[in-house]
């Protein structure tokens, strides 16, 4: 009788303490290395784990931990959350899992009922994961809701609609989660939305804020679209941003311009699209906006993740966020204030004969897609895209999978209809023997290469770099492989049958180090015999 | 989208043909011909097109691509775009198909007694070295199977399955020189970052780790085949081309 009372205390007590992740612990995150709490692993969008278990001396022992297989066909694009013994992750298109931290084993799953004529335009079905807070995790899905899901049981707190997907808009990105409210953006733009960012009330869904990224009738910038253009000027937000909480900035990109490749109905720069946004936080309100592509006409999306840390740049210690944007140029600007401090080409780009000193392109015209083509590099999916960049702080490094790759791209006819393809022409890649990706480590103040890793084709994973000097990452061909951080050497590799496509995450198990990463439909979880 | 019927090409008046023909050179003319007169895809001035019996098959195949066969999905058409191309692709019909002059009886003799079976699989018989022609007639146009002929390099098919990859060279001829000083000449079979799997000419199959090299000479540009620019020629050639474009496959 005694045991049992005892063991009862010792369930309650396990109990309150699973999965409690408050906002101070995601702010805290690099201070439990053993957790990964928020999409990038901290609020700075780093990618880093200062986790040193495993390391250049004997990452060749890495063994499969436990494997998942996810059960829906689709591609997958999910950034694992792992919090007290638990991993949440997002299956295509929007299904949400938890998983036992030490077998892999499901605890629960949620699928909601998605209708049979969901739009999805620009992108295949995917997700790229959750986010936890409290007791809840969050996620969105293809049909446009977020939904709040009890930690423990799966079981649905809230539902609510972002927008309408009958218009085209859809929910891909995983959201952020900040100190009382859940950030989530949309996809959408090749249908003609108008891309907005949205703020909710993470204990009853209602929307806190929301901050259009194109500007509407009366405000600022609407003059940079021209006649009613902008009403379906896109600008979707789909990639998860990142968040300073001392400045109580939130830094988020946003997509291209609408229609894609035909600029007919919109002169001018087509605020804010391709740009990245700092907004802050209680609000929403835009205090600062750099736009990379003013008026894109190649599908350039500002969604890559921005990454901060601070850094010696002219002449003086400053905060700094930095991109290597889809466009082909690494930007380092003051994310204070918004002002451009360096940019450089991180791959070969025909676009532009280079940025002012403003950090504004000197766009060719001639690069313009014609009805017949034109061939641009970089091709269609850019230099980089939505797959996750690294910065380690212990190399300063900013590590980045880049594509070499030139694409064709034509100008067709757009047409806006609700619900329908606005994207006025598109991009053929030019695959083959010369087209080539490559892990590129750039001096993350300046995008001046260090060194890079060749891939034999363009790839689309995520990287991960650790205390323990490794950068992980993987290829299209199935390889997942660490290198050393200072100087780009393979030191690992595993054929796990299919393309690498979600970034790797690392945390402990029993106080031993892991690293997950997805191939195909696969989860697998790595760590030392 | 639009369902589009049989639409007889005069009605439609020059506009949506021209703009069609527009569409047609910026995308389809590197692998169709200018015109549509077949190249490394088949030719489109025929009556009856494999793929696309009727038009909504034809803006299906258009509009969706056929990746398996190597035509992709080139970008994102409106009803319209779509409607313009059917009718310019339909409109090349009643143009004179290249005429094929040799007698394929002779043409399947020449390759009979010139060794190509060696190589080729043509219906289940030969080597299995280079690429099979068992249904080549209904996918490659006859200058494409001359040149091949004449000079395969020229000519080296570009990938269209997942591996060794979309738009690579197949069948690349490599050269391999392991760390012990082991030579390997052959074709590439698959490769990744840290990998590559070899056929040399006798069929055998060789995996190599990267790092396990000396050398890696990809021969892009070049082929395994021999060129028979001087050993089949005038009307022998253009047997055998009748005799490789009569070749569709299992009927």
């Amino acid at each position: 009788m005694r045991m049992q009372r005892f063991g009862l205390l010792l369930i309650c007590a396990a109990l309150s303490a699973y999965a409690q992740v408050p906002y101070q612990r995601i702010a805290g995150a690099d201070n439990n290395p053993g957790a990964w709490v928020t999409y990038s692993g901290n609020y700075q969008a780093q990618r880093y784990s200062q986790l040193d278990q495993i390391n250049r001396q004997n990452v060749t022992q890495l063994k499969p931990t436990w494997v998942y297989q996810m059960r829906n066909p689709g591609i997958v694009e999910t950034s694992p959350i792992v919090a007290d013994g638990v991993m949440y992750i997002t299956e295509p298109p929007s299904t949400a899992t938890a998983l036992d931290l030490h077998t892999g084993r499901p605890l629960w799953t949620y699928t909601p009922n998605i209708p049979q004529d969901v739009i999805i335009i620009g992108s295949p079905p995917v997700n790229r994961g959750v986010a936890i807070l409290d007791n809840t995790v969050f996620f969105g899905t293809v049909n446009c809701h977020l939904i709040a899901l009890d930690a423990k049981s799966g079981i649905v707190r809230w539902d609510v609609a972002v927008d309408d997907n009958k218009k085209g808009y859809y929910v891909t990105g995983a959201p952020l989660a900040i100190e009382g409210k859940i950030i989530v953006g949309v996809s959408g733009a090749e249908t003609g939305i108008r891309g907005f960012l949205d703020a909710y009330d993470a204990k009853t869904g209602k929307r806190v804020w929301r901050t259009w990224t194109v500007p509407g009738p009366g405000d600022a910038g609407v003059e940079s679209w021209g006649g009613t253009s902008f009403q379906h000027g896109g600008g979707s937000t789909w990639v998860t941003g990142s968040y300073d909480p001392d400045l109580h900035l939130v830094y988020w990109g946003t997509g291209n311009p609408a229609p894609d490749w035909n600029d007919d109905t919109r002169p001018g720069d087509n605020l804010y699209t391709c740009s990245l946004l700092a907004m802050d936080a209680d609000t929403g309100k835009i205090k600062w906006h750099f736009q990379f592509t003013p008026h894109d006409v190649h599908d350039w999306d500002a969604t890559q993740v921005p990454i901060l840390f601070d850094a010696d740049v002219k002449g003086r210690r400053r905060k700094v966020v930095s991109m290597a944007n889809r466009n082909g140029f690494y930007y380092v600007l003051d994310r204070q204030t918004g002002e451009f401090l360096a940019g450089a080409p991180y791959v070969k780009q025909t676009w532009t004969d280079g940025l002012d000193a403003k950090g504004r392109p000197f766009a060719r015209r001639d690069a313009d897609p014609k009805v017949e083509g034109t061939l641009v590099y970089p091709a269609i999916l850019g230099g980089a895209n939505w797959w996750s960049p690294s910065y380690s702080p212990k190399t300063h490094l900013f590590y980045q999978n880049t594509r070499e790759m030139a694409g064709i791209y034509y100008k067709g006819d757009a047409e806006y209809k609700d619900g329908t393809a606005y994207a006025g022409g598109g991009g053929e890649t030019k695959n083959g023997d010369d087209a080539y990706g490559a892990i590129r480590a750039l001096e993350s103040t300046t995008g001046k290469l260090r060194w890079e890793f060749k891939l034999l084709t363009p790839s689309m994973n995520g990287l991960l770099s650790t205390g323990g000097g490794l950068v992980f990452g993987g290829s299209e061909e199935g390889n997942f492989f660490a290198l050393d951080a200072e100087t780009g050497k393979p030191l690992w590799e595993l054929q796990l049958g299919a393309a690498v496509r979600s970034p790797p995450v690392s945390f402990l198990i029993d106080g031993k180090q892991q690293i997950a990463v997805t191939a195909g439909s696969s989860l697998f979880v790595f760590g030392l015999p | 989208m639009v369902l589009i019927g049989a639409w007889p090409a005069s009605a439609q008046g020059t506009t949506e043909i021209e703009k069609g023909k527009q569409l047609f050179l910026g995308m389809c003319s590197r692998c169709h011909g200018v015109e549509g007169g077949g190249g490394e895809g088949p030719n489109l001035n025929r009556p009856v097109l494999s793929h696309a019996p009727d038009d909504p098959a034809l803006t299906a195949v258009i509009r969706d691509g056929i990746p398996d066969r190597g035509m992709p999905k080139v970008r994102r058409f409106t009803d319209a775009e779509l409607h313009a191309m059917v009718v310019y692709i339909r409109s090349l019909s009643q143009n004179t198909a290249v005429a094929v002059t040799g007698n394929l009886e002779k043409g399947m003799a020449v390759y009979q007694r010139s060794g190509c079976s060696s190589c080729h699989i043509i219906n289940g018989e030969g080597g299995s070295l280079g690429p099979e022609l068992t249904s080549i007639g209904a996918h490659r146009a006859p200058d494409y199977l001359r040149q091949a002929i004449v000079d395969p390099a020229a000519t080296l098919p570009r990938g269209v399955m997942a591996f060794p990859g979309h738009g690579f060279s197949e069948f690349l001829p490599v050269r391999v020189v392991t760390r012990d000083g082991r030579e390997v000449r052959g074709v590439r079979v698959n490769e990744d970052s840290f990998t590559i799997q070899v056929r040399d000419a006798g069929n055998q199959l060789y995996s190599f780790r990267k790092a396990d090299l000396q050398q890696l000479d990809k021969q892009i540009g070049k082929s395994l085949m021999p060129d028979y620019k001087s050993k089949i020629s005038g009307s022998d050639l253009d047997d055998l081309v009748a005799y490789l474009s009569s070749l569709g496959g299992a009927k």
